[in-house]
């Protein structure tokens, strides 16, 4: 009876033990980052999905999927007007400039562009799909919050982060769709 | 027929060979050793990196500083005045400064201490050309760091917590590129693989002939952050040690090659 109750406070002990490691591994963390300065602080700063993606290396589990894309589908917003097709000129500056949407650093889209990434799927023709109006706002969603389909996935959230704006996010999405977009030009 | 397959033939080893080209195109070690070939012909066997190294053993032998001492009495874990190989073997702890420090951070510490300077008196500059003179003192030794002290074990946890944290304005962190879509590239550029391949992690300090500039990793880590769009954090702060040391530990036993030579 004796050893029984030793081995129940030792278990007890144990499971007391590895909880508290957990708050003070953090607080070490945090510590470190902060001593790379405040700005590192203040970027390293993460938001609750940002810490899940992190947490699960990429890969969430199941139960997590639902509720992570219903949070991240709230986060789109749509222009004004309520037009989700731009001007695709403009988008195609906006899907060039490295400081905005920097999208050859990953994707093929005008096939003339030499130096585009392979880090996602090559958006050459993409307009074959047609421009239905869930083709389109499928879209303006995947550009302006690519976590709202599909989770942690490499795409940044360009359009929750303020790097495009609702409007230019609708450029962007012409720029793709436009059957006059260089992107979908015959060859 | 026999025409027809000596066609088909032809075009197949033609198909064959351009995807060879295009392979060794896209290596980038192989086309960093072209580059290296080309720079020692048109400079007559000198290399950037050789000034640095040069320029780095006059800095770390003459008597500098208020204390007006050199730093030949530095100890880089192998005892004071022991230089081969150390690079390899840090980050480590170190117990007259009661922390894990990485070859910059080291640097920066026996100029404090042996010579005198302050703090902010330090030059990046000069540090980058110390790490190069060791660098070249430790070419084809192996990597070996392996947490074992407890702070140790504690920053390599810190590290790899870091390597795969995700934040700021493009959602990613170093794990995202050097991990989940290594072997793919962005732009012309492949990411190097940091888990599985040793040689990522075994070439700093480096010259890139790309841009003309002498970088240790602190300046490769720092680039990184950059890149996403994340300030940086400081040179020879926590973060840079601890990433540091988590990637040497999975260089480990590689033969490093210093100092590096890559685009």
């Amino acid at each position: 009876m004796k050893t029984r109750y030793f081995v129940g406070l030792l278990a007890m002990l144990l499971v007391g033990l590895t909880l508290s490691q957990q708050g003070p591994f953090q607080q070490r963390v945090q510590q470190a980052i902060n001593s790379g300065g405040s700005k590192f602080a203040e970027t390293m700063k993460q938001d609750r999905d940002q810490a899940l993606c992190s947490q699960y290396r990429d890969k969430l589990p199941p139960e997590e999927v639902g509720a992570f894309l219903e949070r991240q589908r709230a986060l789109i917003k749509y222009p004004a007007d309520g037009k989700l097709m731009g001007d695709w000129k403009q988008g195609e500056a906006l899907f060039t400039n490295p400081r905005k949407g920097n999208c050859y650093a990953c994707h093929t889209g005008d096939p003339k562009e030499a130096g585009a990434g392979r880090m996602g799927p090559g958006l050459v023709g993409y307009g074959q799909r047609g421009t239905s109006e869930a083709v389109v706002k499928y879209t303006y969603d995947k550009i302006y919050n690519a976590w709202a389909s599909m989770p942690c996935s490499l795409m940044y959230r360009a359009g929750h982060h303020g790097i495009l704006t609702p409007e230019e996010t609708a450029h962007v999405t012409a720029f793709l769709l436009d059957p006059a977009s260089p992107v979908n030009a015959k060859r | 027929m026999g025409r027809f397959w000596r066609l088909v033939g032809a075009a197949v080893l033609a198909l064959f060979s351009l995807f060879v080209l295009a392979q060794e195109e896209d290596d980038p070690v192989k086309e960093a050793e072209k580059q290296k070939k080309q720079l020692l012909e048109q400079s007559g066997g000198i290399l950037p990196s050789d000034l640095y190294v040069e320029q780095g053993e006059q800095l770390f032998k003459a008597k500098r500083g208020p204390k007006q001492a050199s730093l030949e009495a530095c100890d880089f874990g192998r005892g004071p005045g022991k230089l081969e190989g150390v690079v390899g073997r840090l980050p480590r702890y170190f117990f007259d400064t009661r922390r894990v420090e990485d070859l910059d951070s080291r640097i920066r510490t026996c100029m404090i201490r042996l010579q005198g300077f302050q703090p902010q008196e330090i030059k990046r500059s000069e540090v980058v050309a110390i790490a190069f003179y060791l660098a070249s003192l430790s070419h084809e030794q192996p990597v070996t760091v392996r947490p074992l002290m407890p702070q140790e074990k504690k920053l390599y946890e810190l590290g790899e917590r870091l390597f795969y944290l995700r934040a700021g304005p493009r959602d990613m962190g170093c794990a995202t590129c050097h991990v989940t879509y290594v072997g793919k590239r962005a732009g012309v550029l492949p990411y190097s693989d940091i888990l599985k391949d040793k040689r990522a992690a075994s070439h700093w300090p480096a010259f890139r002939y790309s841009n003309d500039q002498a970088w240790t990793m602190a300046d490769r880590i720092r680039a990184c952050y950059s890149n996403l769009s994340m300030p940086a954090p400081d040179f020879y702060s926590e973060p840079i040690i601890a990433l540091t040391l988590f990637m040497n530990v999975q260089a480990n036993g590689a033969r490093m090659d210093l100092p590096g030579f890559i685009r």
